[in-house]
């Protein structure tokens, strides 16, 4: 089982991964995602145990770890509020340059820089 | 007493966010809230300092089960240094009359993290405090900025994203090998755990720390925020949110993986001599100031992390007094950078010559400190690395100021009176660390003993 749970988590965050490296602002908020999920899954896989609900255990019965439980639930919560400012970002930024893609982007950026580097010399 | 600073900035940061950041009274009110804290801070501080680290158990809870809150002498130096800074540009920008909606707030949801994450002693809430200062930031970094802004704040924030992960994973790893979260219980499981699972972890939890700090490898997010961001911001970012990468090495390495950290002191020793080379040749080749300063935090972080590969009591004690003067520091050159009229040029005289590492400023302490740190280790490589990345500072530094100060340039108006003299303040303060250095030199031995007690020897 764990070894199950090492690959699907290192396909996650390997997909994620591949993601981030796209230039598209969308696709590297899903790759986040991605990885935010991967690791979510390894705090569940740390603790692996079989058992009873800690919340309602038979008597005398094994009760499963509750610690990872609660630190997953912790992680998914900051995962989703983490998505939702990287996707308010983006709008922002689509709102101000009218792209998503990192390329145009920066070719807007070098043009900026280029822009100052004139003002510079002029002053 | 270990609750009030943390809970004090959490609860006003919540109630300040639902009201509008631009009128003064809010403003004003987050800074009171901030100067409150900071002297439950420095009362803690005293507290520690006279009867030892301070432990309380939330919500009373048996030892073992609740979530650990640990003041002692390295993090509650660390909280102290973060909120002072936070409260520095806070009124920074009020003054300057840039706050934005948010941003009084922000600030204080950034001080209840920081001290949150300074003052536990557990590993996941470690984690948590963490996210909701780095969170924060995130938002501060796109803070008043133009939309070139943006993109470098998105940049920042999935960097920085992609580290806080890893070091989830890392603390998913630390549960599985030692079976508990406790701080004090993991350090001294960790010794036990077979080697290759630890390695792993200490490779995972660096990686996570070194882009927090913005080391050689994993700085290229770096360079663009800090020269965009508005001067308050910028300071906040590397005056106090640079510190949980300084802090969480220490921590982690010193304290929980201190034979890991003894394996690896090599490869670190290269990589934050690399740090300070890069950091400095880069500054070099830049003009525009915040440019400079920027590639500059790439060096100074370069400097802790060699510290922290000495080890030792020595080594952990420049570590530490280096990360104080390195954060007060930057905030004097961030916020002198930012201002214009007459103190101002002399304060950010006072900050390069910190940078530089001479009397009479609080960065020459830091400085003799990783002095005596390379000799401790009997490095002359080190020892002139020091010296060398030391003169390439002198040329990067003044270089800037000529730029700057001496130059004719189209007249500027000069800043408020209040923020000049606010920027005055934090060169007396950097001056003081200078003259007179022995409390900042007894909190670096304290925080030395604090680490090797928790490493074991």
């Amino acid at each position: 089982m764990t070894v199950l749970t090492a690959g699907v988590v290192a396909v996650i965050f390997g997909s994620g991964a591949y993601l981030l490296l796209k230039p598209d602002l969308f696709r590297v908020v899903v790759g986040i995602v991605l990885v935010s999920n991967a690791a979510t899954l390894a705090l569940m896989a740390s603790g692996l145990s079989r058992g009873d609900p800690p919340i309602a255990p038979g008597a005398g019965a094994e009760v499963s770890d509750p610690l990872v439980q609660a630190m997953t639930l912790t992680a998914i919560v900051i995962g989703f509020g983490v998505a939702v400012l990287l996707l308010a970002l983006v709008y922002r930024i689509y709102t101000s340059h009218s792209t998503v893609d990192l390329d145009e982007l920066s070719q807007a950026e070098a043009r900026h820089e280029a822009e100052l580097e004139r003002e510079q010399v002029e002053v | 007493m270990v609750y009030a600073p943390l809970a004090l900035p959490w609860l006003l940061a919540a109630g300040l966010a639902a009201l509008d950041g631009r009128r003064r009274s809010v403003g004003w009110v987050a800074a009171g809230t901030l100067t409150v804290h900071l002297a439950a801070l420095a009362w803690l501080g005293l507290d520690v300092f006279l009867d030892g680290p301070r432990e309380t158990v939330t919500g009373g809870w048996p030892a073992g089960i609740g979530i650990v809150l640990r003041a002692d002498a390295l993090g509650v130096a660390f909280a102290f240094v973060s909120s002072l800074v936070l409260l520095l540009a806070l009124v920074y920008e009020l003054q300057s009359g840039g706050s934005s909606r948010t941003f009084p707030a922000l600030v204080l949801f950034l001080a209840a993290g920081l001290t949150g994450l300074f003052l536990t002693g557990d590993v996941f809430s470690f984690f948590v405090f963490f996210e909701l200062s780095m969170m924060a930031s995130y938002v501060l970094s796109a803070h008043g900025g133009e939309a070139r802004q943006l993109g470098a704040a998105f940049i920042f924030a999935v960097v920085n994203l992609l580290g806080s992960f890893v070091f989830l994973i890392s603390v998913a790893a630390i549960y599985h090998v030692t079976g508990t979260l406790e701080m004090a219980a993991v350090a001294e499981r960790m010794t036990l755990v077979e080697p290759a699972s630890a390695i792993a972890i200490a490779v995972s939890v660096f990686v996570a720390f070194g882009v927090k700090l913005g080391l050689f490898p994993f700085h290229f997010w770096l360079p663009p925020i800090y020269a965009g961001a508005r001067p308050a911001v910028a300071a906040i970012l590397s005056g106090a949110v640079a510190n949980i990468g300084a802090y969480g090495l220490l921590r982690f390495g010193a304290g929980l993986l201190p034979l890991e950290l003894e394996l690896t002191a090599g490869a670190l020793a290269v990589l934050g001599a690399a740090s300070i080379v890069y950091g400095s040749a880069q500054a070099l080749s830049r003009r525009a100031t915040a440019e400079v300063l920027a590639y500059s935090s790439i060096g100074q972080a370069g400097y802790i992390l060699v510290a922290l590969a000495v080890g030792g009591r020595v080594g952990y004690a420049a570590a530490v007094v280096y990360a104080v003067a390195n954060s007060l520091n930057k905030v004097l050159l961030f916020l002198a950078a930012g201002a214009r009229g007459p103190l101002v040029g002399g304060a950010f005289a006072l900050g390069a010559l910190s940078v530089v590492g001479l009397p009479p400023s609080g960065g020459f302490v830091a400085k003799v400190e990783l002095f005596l740190a390379g000799l401790e280790a009997g490095s002359a490589v080190l020892v002139a690395l020091i010296v060398v990345g030391s003169l390439l500072s002198f040329v990067y530094m003044f270089q800037i100021y000529q730029h700057d100060y001496w130059r004719a340039r189209p007249a500027e108006p000069a800043s408020r009176t209040s923020v000049r003299l606010l920027v005055f303040a934090v060169a007396l303060l950097v001056l003081a660390a200078g003259v007179w250095p022995e409390p900042l030199l007894l909190l670096g031995e304290r925080c030395a003993d604090v680490l090797l007690a928790e490493g074991g020897g």
